[in-house]
């Protein structure tokens, strides 16, 4: 049996939130199956903050400091993982699912031969066997992936458990690791423009999915809602997709995180994604005509049916009562 | 120039969704098939760079006799030739053996340029195109939203949190994993629907491939179970009633919150 190895992420000159939540499950699968726990800072002069991880559930930290390393690029990632895990003897690799995460773990499943899941909410230990909870059909139903091989890579979801707290032993050691940017590079970060829309600043958000059906019914079904309340539109990414509102109304993980007074979701399913950018919100109502639809489990107050005859008949309600 | 578009056919996306009573995933007899959502934008992006200069599309399929379908399909779009490795020793592949036989025929097709979508609606597991890559030895990149070609490289725009955009450059041949909203799809013409039927579909089982005894449900090294609907988790309150009346409760409930 090997051990666990950590690929812990750096986001701001730190090592980020989710890395400190792979410390929890990878306690989980220790406690359960007596893997040692060994975990990779990896970035440019990063040595600092080794120690810090070491003493928050990474257990023996490998650190790869190296100029290539300084922002994401596959080549010089899969590299330094590769070497860590044979540094570390690991069988059992996670990484969270972010841009990083989820570029290059599949990748270094694919060059060991390995078991891959992706995007878990949590792993349990059964009969010696990993067994890791995920959403499949965009968040619609639940499933287990029970691993078979000897090895395993996994990426768990940012924000599925609480980070590591309290404090533990480990150590730092230096990873020399030989490094190329022959077939990739990374070039730059362009950050998103804010161009108008700033729905941070929203109290009340009105937002509409897929189940919208055309861009038309937007400005006709959901801006009347919105305007009686003193809203902001809001879309999820089908409808930005689809070219119905442009990208500065969405909101979701790759859009914008919003958490107004109140939020209405009409005719979203709440795929993970979107979930992440709205359920902050302090109060949700749901309205979609599937009883299933997984926005339901973060509303407060659901609605199933038809938006088309409850949207306009809310907004007439709300437009009387303010007479 | 040769590119290579993987695309999955998956259940319809608002397909009625019955779990099987073993678990171990989804009743798939009587359902609508299509071509996943972040393949349809790659076949649009080679569509593209063979609209700009001399370039030939290949589209892949790995599944049963439905298959063809999207692959005469994505041939009236304007793929120049297709591929379905049809055959039952493939059923119940993991990703990294969706990855193997993919490998297989890009190595024999020596494509340019493999591109192929995020990540499948069905499974949302984003691991083959990676692997593929690995298995290859070539880069790749994921969540590309934009691509250019840049003195024989490429040059991709890929989505990072925030909306923030990286840019990454990549030697050819790569694989690029595409992310939805990279481009605007097409649809096939009257024409290419016509024409589609002429194109060169080739069949291909695992054994052409070199591939038997390496795939399918026997050498995954995942088993997917406990396939079921979420318990409902939240405490969400859910009203009935007539339109007016759902209304009027969601009215009390938006007073309530002082934002009348």
């Amino acid at each position: 049996m090997g051990s666990i190895l950590i690929v812990a992420e750096i986001q701001g000159g730190r090592i980020r939130e989710a890395s400190f939540e792979l410390a929890v499950y990878a306690q989980k699968i220790a406690a359960a199956t007596g893997r040692e726990i060994a975990s990779l800072v990896l970035g440019k002069d990063v040595a600092g903050l080794a120690d810090g991880f070491a003493k928050k559930g990474g257990g023996r930290v490998f650190v790869a400091d190296h100029e290539l390393l300084a922002n994401y690029c596959v080549e010089s990632a899969n590299a330094a993982i590769r070497a860590a895990i044979e540094a570390s003897g690991a069988d059992v690799i996670l990484l969270s699912n972010t841009p990083s995460g989820w570029d290059v773990a599949p990748r270094i499943a694919a060059g060991l031969d390995a078991g891959f899941v992706s995007d878990c909410s949590d792993v349990a230990v059964e009969g010696g066997e990993l067994v890791f909870k995920r959403r499949i059909f965009n968040g619609r139903l639940d499933a287990q992936v029970r691993v078979r091989s000897d090895a395993v890579v996994a990426t768990m979801q940012p924000g599925s458990t609480e980070p590591f707290s309290g404090s533990s032993d480990g150590s730092v050691t230096k990873l020399d690791v030989s490094l190329s940017s022959d077939t990739a590079k990374f070039i730059e970060t362009k950050v998103a423009e804010s161009k108008g829309v700033d729905l941070s600043k929203a109290d009340v958000i009105v937002s509409g999915g897929r189940g919208m059906g055309a861009a038309e019914k937007f400005a006709e079904v959901l801006q009347p809602l919105a305007d009686a309340l003193g809203g902001a539109l809001g879309a999820s990414r089908p409808v930005v997709d689809a070219g119905w509102l442009p990208h500065q109304y969405q909101v979701g993980s790759s859009g914008q995180i919003v958490a107004p007074k109140l939020y209405i979701a009409a005719g979203i399913s709440g795929a993970i994604q979107h979930l992440v950018g709205m359920k902050g919100s302090n109060f949700i109502i749901a309205i979609n005509k599937d009883p299933d639809a997984p926005i339901f489990e973060v509303a407060d107050l659901g609605a199933v049916g038809d938006l088309f005859e409850i949207v306009p008949a809310l907004t007439k309600a709300v437009q009387q009562a303010k007479g | 120039m040769k590119i290579m578009v993987c695309l999955k056919q998956v259940p319809h996306q608002d397909a009625r969704l019955d779990v099987r009573p073993d678990g171990s995933w989804i009743e798939e007899d009587n359902l609508k098939f299509e071509t996943n959502s972040y393949d349809t934008y790659a076949l649009e992006e080679a569509l593209q760079t063979k609209d700009a200069t001399e370039c030939e599309v290949v589209a892949v399929s790995i599944g049963p006799s439905r298959v063809t379908q999207a692959l005469r399909t994505a041939l009236g779009m304007g793929a120049d030739r297709a591929i379905h490795v049809q055959d039952a020793e493939a059923e119940g592949s993991d990703a990294l053996g969706v990855a193997k036989i993919l490998a297989a025929v890009a190595r024999d097709e020596n494509p340019d340029l493999i591109y192929m979508g995020l990540m499948a609606d069905d499974g949302n597991f984003a691991a083959v195109p990676p692997m593929l890559a690995e298995l290859l030895g070539v880069p790749h990149t994921t969540a590309a939203l934009k691509v250019n070609r840049e003195n024989g490289n490429l040059k991709v725009d890929r989505e990072v949190e925030g909306g923030a955009h990286e840019v990454v450059e990549l030697k050819c041949p790569c694989v690029v994993a595409v992310q939805t909203g990279l481009n605007q799809v097409r649809y096939a013409s009257l024409k290419g629907i016509m024409a589609a039927k002429k194109k060169p579909l080739d069949v291909k089982t695992i054994a052409d491939l070199g591939l038997s005894g390496q795939v399918g449900a026997a050498s995954a090294k995942i088993t997917i179970e406990k396939v079921s609907v979420p318990q409902k988790g939240g405490s969400a309150e859910l009203v009935t009633g007539s339109a007016d009346e759902i209304a009027a409760s969601l009215l009390s409930k938006i007073k309530e919150l002082g934002l009348l």
